[in-house]
Order: structure tokens, then C-alpha cells, then sequence
């Protein structure tokens, strides 16, 4: 017989280009406390933490070890989970895992990244350190400047996602205004979330297609920023759940498969068995476990609405045929029916995503609190004006290495 | 919320480092066969027993099926073209690469496109990360036919593989 | 618990001062051989739990790369970022969930990338101890252990005993690093000093390792083994940030090891454990851990070793395999800690062994001055 375990409270800090109000602890300690808040528990009833973040961009090894006083996680078990772009969907399912077990009743699960604290602006430093050793192994054997040109151009993680977003365009038919559109959405739906970075009311498609285009078929527009914030979520099993929250947000399913590496290269220079970097069938797999597991058929159906970790816009459209809630090279036609906006069939992203908020340890951790907030309720300005039964929250990362796909629901069990 | 601090605007700055070029990296074997075939102009790709497959440039594991890829296969040097990027005209002053700016150092021409693409050479099973050259940048597609470019003077070196351009 | 879980497999690389083989290799070797050791292929596995550290490293997403490596191919997978203890904990709570029922944990570190001592200067308050510049986690280690002695008249003999025991016990150990059999107290106490009293000889080697554990729920392990090794208890906590806390004591092992006995049902340590496997890094660290344990009472860690309980061949066996003295890859010691305890409760620990095990305890730690710490309880049929 599997634990019911439900989310009861979500915190956030308000994300921002530059936080230089706080330091890091200040950070993470503003985020676990409206979480702590929100869900009406004292910290006395929480009985364990779960963390995590990149320490690449912060510099700081395990910062946990110092910053765990500042939130409350002094005498108590603590476990840090780190994956890259999905830290903070993989410290979600660790705080589900950790309720789950039956071993402790209520534990707190926070992801934070602190971008400013890196020296090169927005993501550079810690993303550059992926594939630096690589590098220096290639450069030992008489790595062409050239090729570090053209890797320059196209990036780090960015790298990837052009290819991918090439390889959408070419399997579907859609197109860079395909591109704009979802942008523009997400930026719009963003202005209605309090928390969240690039809020532009009102912004149209044209708006997004004045922007420069840095390599085709990505623009200035596009591209997410690179955020300081924090999030938290207070986990607690089914007696607790049922006491403190009116409308609890069940775990039903979860799942992160492991994809084929890093789809540029693998360990050593080497090259990678995928030929084509939008398929990620590790996606398709989570997904599959998820649902099966939270008893969901038919995702178009049963799913209400989905959080989706797109940095780039495309990503919203791959992702969200590979989590089955639209036909395959199908979903650019329904972001031009309008199926994907806040009020729409399917909304996606109604947050705004990662693609208006990044800050990348936090970031996937905030779509399993955004589907919460819409199951509770609780989404104030964007929540969705239709009633949420199962939501689906997804994570990607580790330069498509990784997916976190969490499935939560208005009430437990199938 | 009562736990946060009295108000200050601004925190102060303190300084860090993470000095990568201090750690001492492992590095397989590998690439020393990749490029002594690159010398004679071949693409040598690792290939597993398993499950058959072939990746260029060669790497030690097989993740499908668990096991050491020890067999090898050159692969032809014609190939297609299964992704690209297309980089906007790269002028001086905009891109810099390690400290440098490549239109200075002259490793590319003021307003020069550069062409990342993957490529699948005929008889391997992975994408090979390159550049494409002497090609017009509207002319570009998945599913081009390409071959590789070779260096005038083969060093043993991975800049021995130029790029590669449209057959 | 829930379920009941058991350790059906597990292998262990030679640890070693400069590995001549990619972290990659070595992670691919030592799990391809638990898979063996179990007798299961990796299509019986539900999910993988890896640990290491960014830092000790060099990469951002250390594991990126290793997926493949570890047989992790669409499988559920997840990371920890730190000892290997703290991933044999998350894959316990996985299966403990009822969504999975195999699970391999693998840990590694390959000391000779960057020194691990110099690593854990980021791991300090970045505000104020990191820009001063003068502690790390040897000096750190220093103030404890002259606190520790001050208190309870310790002296440096006893430090130095510590070390001759473990260390001539990993001279048995074929996959220890330092094995020095003849070691003798003098030599210790005059091997060079780094932080008085902290001389070489009382202090972990910067070792390459790795090592794989795999679980199983009860059903399966019947299936795959006939002496599988129980989790009978587990226990794990944090500390206060280094400044924070009285080093004096180890009070989050004190907090790890009550709940593990708890839940083992153990009133009685040093009558009920037949051998203990506890992770050191500083011969010091392991008088202060015989305390935390409740082996014997505050500031009489001494005694144990005086009177030679703690040796192979006393009444109460502690690292007869030479404990972190004998090895220490950073992120893997503390799961080596849990194999090691399970070889002895199988009777597979060769010229090690202690006659008669039947329950074992296992410690791993992590952080400066071990801020936090995990023990699990182990028993066999």
C-alpha cells in the first residue's frame, strides 16, 4: 500500500536579474519561510530537508552546510540533490520519495540559484564548466580554434536547443513565428505572476519579431534570463495533509529517466548514439511511468494543465508533444488555435515558465509548485479559470541528459 | 514575514574563485587513435558488439547495453547533414572566444557565417559536430549530402579535420 | 520500516593514490561488477542513485557524463551530492516508497583531480572564514582534536594508537590504499605534522576510489541471494555550520545513531554490535565517534583503545578493515563503510574477518569537522 502524499505549501522569493538585497542565505531562508507560512506548519513539525542547487554558479561546495541554519535545518536530516537544469525537479521527488518512505511525516524541499554571484553575466560560468574538461582534453590534441568559434556561436546549453529547435522545425512545420508566439505568451502570462522576472503585459508576437536574431532560429526575444531566486515546498503525508490544507496537491506519479548523454558529446570528446537531438525518448519514458503510475490513460483527456521547462520556446512544443498532451508535430497548431493560452484547452505554462523566470537550480522546482498552486487554488492573478484535477509538472537538464516529469493531482490514489 | 532582516538596500561584495585549470583531469586513450586516423585521413568510430553500433569519434563505453565498445570501424568520410545552425554575420568587436576576438586574430573574415553542423558519415551510427564550409548559407538543409575537408599538411592533430563541405 | 530491504551485491575498486583510468572507467568497472557480484543484469535494475561531488570533480554536473557509465540508461536516476551513505539513503526511501525494488547506489571520487583538502575551503562561510584564508578541514580538525584532548586528557599516544590499529588492519585488506604492517606508535608520532597535533599518519590518504552497493525488497533478494544482508536501522542528521557548534562533540552522529538503534531495536550497542565499520578521517574523529555511538561513556573513548576492545581480535571490532585511514575517496567512504560491514556479516572478509558476526553498524560523514552524518544497522539472517 503506497504513502498518500500531498504538497500543503509552496514559497517563493521574487526573481530577478540582480538580488543584491540578500545574500544567498537570506535568499533560500525568505523562500523555505513563506513556504513554512503558506502551509501553516511551525518548524518544530518539519522533520527533515531536502536541498539542492548548481554550486557551480554560486562557487560555494555544499553550501547547505553553512546555509542550514539560516533555515531552521540545524539537528535534523538533511539531503542534497544536485542534476544540473533539473536540481529542482529531481529535490521534489526527493522530497516525495522522503515523505513516501514512511522513515519521516513532513519535510520541507527548497531549490535556489543565486545567478548574480557568478562573475560572467547570466548563465556563462557554471554551464561553461559542463564540457570545460573536455576542452582541455581536446585541446591536447590540437583542437581547431575555428570549431571553438563555432561552438561559441551557438553556446553552451543554448547549443543544444538551437539544434533542437532546427530539428522541431524541420520534423512539424512550424516556424520562428511559431517561436515568437510562445515567447510573447509566456512574457504575458508572467505579468500576471508576482514572483516572476520578465513581466511584459500585453506583449503580442510582433513585439518579440522586432528583437535582433542572435542565431537562427533563436531571438534576443526567446531567450530566458538568468534569475536570482529561490523556491520551497512543504511535503507531508495524508493524515497531516488532510489537516492543514483545505486542497492538498497529491503526488499521483513521477518519474526521471536518463537519456543518452549530453547530446554534443560524451565522456572524453566522444560522440553520442541520437541522431536527433529533439527525440528524448528518456521524456517519453518518464512520462509514460508517470502516468501509469498516477492511473491516467489518456493524457489529452485527463491532464489539465502542464508546467513545461522551456528556456527556449521550442522547447514548450517538443515537450509538450513528448509528454503525449498533444499528436506528434502537432502542437504548433494548437498554440495557433489558442489551446496553450491561460484560458485555453491545454494551458501551458500559465506561470509564464522557465522562459520568462531562470533561475536554473530553482526553476524546476517551481513547475511542480506552479501545477500546485493551480490544484489549491492558490495562483491568484494567473490561475487558470478552470477547475485542475491533474496537472503535470516537467524538468529538463543536464544538457538533455535528464527529465523530471512529476504528475500531481486534486485528490490521492487513482 | 517576521524572520527576515531589518531593511539594508544593498549587500556588500566579497570575492571568490574556482580555478578549473588547477584540477588534473583524466583523459582515455581514445583520441590518440582518432587522430592517427584523422592523419591518414580516415574517421576511425568505436563499435560495440552489442548492439552493433558505431560512433564517431570513438568512445570507450556503450551505455545500451553496459559494456566496453572495443571493436573499431573506419566510417566513410561522405556523409549528410542531420542538423545545422546558421550564426548570424559575425563582425569584429561582437563575439569573443577565450579572451580573443576572432576577426582580429584573423580565424575568420569580418562578416563571415559560420555553419555548426551535425553530420552522420555514411556507416556510423552518431552525429559528428563540425563546421560547413564553402557552402552558401541559404543553401543549407537537412538531409545535404557532404564530404570531409582535410588539412594541406595531416598532423596527427584533431585540426587536421577541417570541416566539411557540400559533394 | 515498511518493507524490509536488503544488500544483495556490491564491489569495491582498488583505491589507489593516482588511478591510471578515467573516472569514467572506474565507475563503469565497479558497477558492471556488482551487477555480477549480485548475479543480476541491469535490465533487473529499477533505478540508480550516483554520488559525487562538482567540486572534487572539476565539472558542473559531475554526473553528466557518467550515466552511461554507471548503466543508468533509461533508467530513473538521481544524485546526491555527497557520501555515498547519504545515496544509499535516498535509493533505500525509493524502494521504502513501493515504486521500485532494485536500485544500485555508486559512489566515487578521484582524489588526484584537485586535493580534497583544498576543496573544502569553498565549502566554508563564504563571507567571512573564506576571505580570511586560514582554516580548512585539517585545521578545522586540529582545533577539535586539541579541544577534545584538553577535555579529557587525551594524549597524542592515544591519537597515534588509533592509527597503528587501523592502519595495520587495512594491511590485510586487498583494496585498501596505505597498508603499512608494521607500523609501530613511534613511527606515527613521528610522521611530518600539518596542523599540530594532525600529522600525516593520524590523517586520511587522498585516495581514487569508487565503490557500488545494490539493494533489493525482500521479495527480490530472496530471489537473488541466500544471505542477504538486512537494513535493520538507519539514522542520519546535520550539525550547525562549523562556527555554530561545539566541535567538543559529534552530536549529529549522537542524533543519527539513537534513531538507528531505535528503529534496530538495540538498547545495548556495545553488547549487541558484534563489529562496527565507522568513517574517520581523522584518527582523533574515531575516539569522539566511539563516544557518539554510546560504546562507552564521554571522554572515555581512551579506554576502548588502551585496553585494545576496539582491535580485530577485542570484544567490540571497530574498521577491521582499516576504516578511512586505510582509504579514503572522499564521496565513497562512507558507503566502502557499509560494504565492508556487509563482507563481515557474509563471512567474505578473507584475512580480516571477525568469527561471528551477525549484526554490523556502518557510519559515513561529510563536512568539515563531520558536520553531518548517517549510520545504518545491518544484520544477517
Amino acid at each position: 500500500m503506497k504513502r498518500n502524499v500531498a504538497i500543503i505549501g509552496c514559497g517563493q522569493t521574487k526573481h530577478s536579474s540582480r538580488r543584491r538585497d540578500v545574500n544567498v542565505a537570506e535568499l533560500v531562508s525568505e523562500a523555505v519561510f513563506n513556504a513554512l507560512e503558506d502551509a501553516k506548519v511551525s518548524l518544530r513539525e518539519v522533520d527533515a530537508f531536502v536541498v539542492g542547487n548548481m554550486p557551480g554558479f554560486g562557487g560555494i561546495a555544499q553550501p547547505e552546510q553553512w546555509l542550514g541554519d539560516s533555515i531552521g535545518a540545524a539537528g535534523k536530516p538533511v539531503l542534497r540533490i544536485a542534476t544540473g537544469g533539473t536540481t529542482g525537479g529531481s529535490v521534489g521527488q526527493g522530497g516525495y520519495y522522503t515523505v513516501a518512505s514512511g522513515l519521516h511525516d513532513v519535510v520541507v524541499a527548497v531549490a535556489w540559484e543565486k545567478h548574480s554571484d557568478s562573475k560572467e553575466a547570466g548563465a556563462t560560468t557554471g554551464l561553461l564548466h559542463v564540457g570545460l574538461a573536455n576542452f582541455f582534453h581536446a585541446s591536447a590534441y590540437g583542437l581547431s580554434l575555428k570549431n571553438l568559434v563555432a561552438t561559441s556561436v551557438v553556446g553552451a546549453a543554448a547549443g543544444v536547443a538551437v539544434y533542437q529547435a532546427t530539428f522541431y522545425m524541420y520534423r512539424s512545420g512550424c516556424s520562428i513565428k511559431h517561436f515568437d508566439m510562445v515567447a510573447a505568451k509566456a512574457r504575458r502570462n508572467a505579468a500576471k505572476n508576482k514572483y516572476a522576472h520578465l513581466q511584459w503585459p500585453g506583449c503580442t508576437p510582433e513585439d518579440i519579431a522586432k528583437t535582433e536574431i542572435i542565431t537562427y532560429p533563436f531571438r534576443y526575444g526567446h531567450v530566458c534570463p538568468a534569475s536570482d531566486g529561490a523556491s520551497a515546498i512543504v511535503v507531508a503525508e495524508e493524515t497531516v495533509a488532510k489537516k492543514k490544507a483545505r486542497q492538498p496537491a497529491w503526488f499521483k506519479g513521477l518519474a526521471s529517466y536518463s537519456d543518452e548523454e549530453n547530446q554534443l558529446q560524451s565522456e572524453n570528446m566522444g560522440g553520442v548514439g541520437v541522431t536527433d537531438p529533439s527525440e528524448q525518448r528518456g521524456a517519453w519514458l518518464s512520462a509514460m511511468k508517470a502516468y501509469r503510475m498516477a492511473g491516467i490513460r489518456d493524457p489529452q483527456k485527463e491532464i489539465d494543465m502542464a508546467e513545461i521547462y522551456q528556456p527556449f520556446p521550442s522547447q514548450e512544443l517538443i515537450f509538450s508533444e513528448r509528454l503525449g498532451l498533444f499528436d506528434e508535430g502537432t502542437a504548433w497548431k494548437a498554440l495557433e488555435r489558442g489551446e496553450t493560452d491561460i484560458n485555453g484547452r491545454m494551458p501551458l505554462d500559465p506561470s509564464g515558465g522557465v522562459n520568462a523566470t531562470n533561475a536554473i537550480g530553482s526553476s524546476a522546482m517551481q513547475r511542480i509548485l506552479e501545477c500546485a498552486l493551480q490544484i489549491m487554488g492558490k495562483a491568484e492573478e494567473h490561475q487558470v479559470p478552470k477547475k485542475v484535477h491533474n496537472a503535470v509538472a516537467h524538468g529538463w537538464g543536464g544538457v538533455t541528459n535528464y527529465t523530471t516529469v512529476t504528475v500531481l493531482g486534486d485528490s490521492p490514489g487513482r | 514575514m517576521a524572520y527576515i532582516k531589518d531593511e539594508r538596500p544593498q549587500t556588500i561584495g566579497v570575492e571568490g574563485t574556482w580555478i578549473l585549470s588547477a584540477y588534473h583531469y583524466k583523459g582515455s586513450r581514445l583520441m590518440e587513435e582518432y587522430v592517427k586516423g584523422l592523419k591518414k585521413k580516415k574517421f576511425i568510430g568505436s563499435f560495440c558488439p552489442g548492439c552493433a553500433k558505431v560512433i564517431v569519434p570513438p568512445r570507450n563505453l556503450c551505455g545500451r547495453c553496459h559494456r566496453i565498445m572495443d571493436g573499431r570501424k573506419t566510417v566513410s568520410d561522405k556523409g549528410t547533414i542531420t542538423c545545422f545552425v546558421v550564426s548570424p554575420p559575425i563582425f569584429k568587436g561582437k563575439l569573443k572566444v577565450i579572451g580573443m576576438d576572432p576577426v582580429e586574430t584573423g580565424l575568420i573574415k569580418d562578416g563571415e557565417v559560420v555553419i555548426p553542423v551535425f553530420v552522420k558519415f555514411d556507416g556510423s551510427d552518431s552525429n559528428t559536430d563540425t563546421i560547413l564550409l564553402n557552402a552558401d548559407p541559404k543553401a543549407v538543409h537537412i538531409g545535404m549530402r557532404v564530404k570531409a575537408v582535410w588539412a594541406k599538411k595531416p598532423q596527427g592533430a584533431l585540426s587536421d579535420f577541417e570541416g566539411v563541405e557540400p559533394l | 520500516m515498511r518493507r524490509r530491504v536488503a544488500i544483495v551485491g556490491y564491489a569495491q575498486s582498488h583505491h589507489q593514490h593516482n588511478m591510471q583510468k578515467t573516472r569514467e572507467d572506474m565507475v563503469f568497472e565497479v558497477c558492471k561488477e556488482a551487477l555480477h557480484n549480485a548475479g543480476i543484469l541491469r535490465e533487473d535494475l529499477d533505478t540508480v542513485v550516483t554520488a559525487s561531488s562538482d567540486f572534487l570533480d572539476g565539472r558542473t554536473i559531475s554526473s553528466v557524463f557518467l550515466s552511461m557509465a554507471v548503466g543508468a540508461f533509461m533508467k530513473d536516476e538521481s544524485k546526491v551530492e555527497e557520501d555515498g551513505t547519504f545515496a544509499l539513503y535516498y535509493a533505500l526511501m525509493r524502494i521504502l516508497a513501493g515504486s521500485h525494488d532494485v536500485a544500485l547506489v555508486e559512489a566515487h571520487t578521484q582524489g588526484s583531480t584537485l586535493n580534497p583538502h583544498q576543496v573544502t575551503c569553498f565549502t566554508l562561510d563564504p563571507l567571512f572564514d573564506r576571505q580570511i584564508g586560514v582554516l580548512n578541514d585539517i585545521a578545522a580538525a586540529a582545533l577539535q582534536a586539541r579541544m577534545y584532548m584538553n577535555r579529557h586528557s587525551v594524549s597524542e599516544k592515544h591519537l597515534a594508537m588509533v592509527a597503528v590499529k587501523n592502519i595495520t588492519n587495512a594491511a590485510k585488506n586487498p583494496y585498501a590504499h596505505r597498508k603499512m604492517p608494521d607500523l609501530s606508535v613511534k613511527e606515527v608520532m613521528s610522521s611530518k605534522v600539518f596542523y599540530d597535533p594532525i600529522r600525516e599518519l593520524t590523517m586520511s590518504p587522498i585516495s581514487d576510489g569508487a565503490c557500488a552497493v545494490i539493494l533489493a525488497s525482500e521479495e527480490k533478494a530472496k530471489k537473488f541471494t541466500d544471505k542477504p544482508v538486512w537494513i535493520e536501522g538507519v539514522g542520519t542528521c546535520q550539525d550547525s555550520y562549523l562556527r555554530d557548534r561545539n566541535i567538543e562533540n559529534l552530536d549529529s552522529l549522537q542524533t543519527a545513531a539513537r534513531t538507528a538503534y531505535k528503529m534496530a531495536g538495540i538498547k545495548n550497542p556495545l553488547a549487541e554490535l558484534d563489529v562496527a565499520e565507522v568513517s574517520e578521517k581523522f584518527a582523533h574523529e574515531e575516539l569522539m565517534i566511539y563516544e557518539a555511538l554510546g560504546l562507552c561513556k564521554k571522554g572515555q573513548g581512551k579506554n576502548l583503545i588502551e585496553k585494545g576492545t576496539t582491535r580485530r581480535d577485542g570484544s567490540m571490532p571497530v574498521n577491521p578493515s582499516g576504516g578511512a585511514l586505510g582509504a579514503d575517496p572522499v564521496c565513497a567512504t562512507g558507503l566502502i563503510r557499509v560494504i565492508e560491514a556487509a563482507k563481515q556479516i557474509k563471512g567474505e572478509a578473507g584475512r580480516y574477518q571477525v568469527p561471528g558476526v551477525r549484526r554490523a553498524l556502518a557510519h559515513g560523514q561529510f563536512g568539515i569537522c563531520a558536520q553531518k552524518n548517517t549510520v545504518y544497522i545491518l544484520g544477517g539472517n
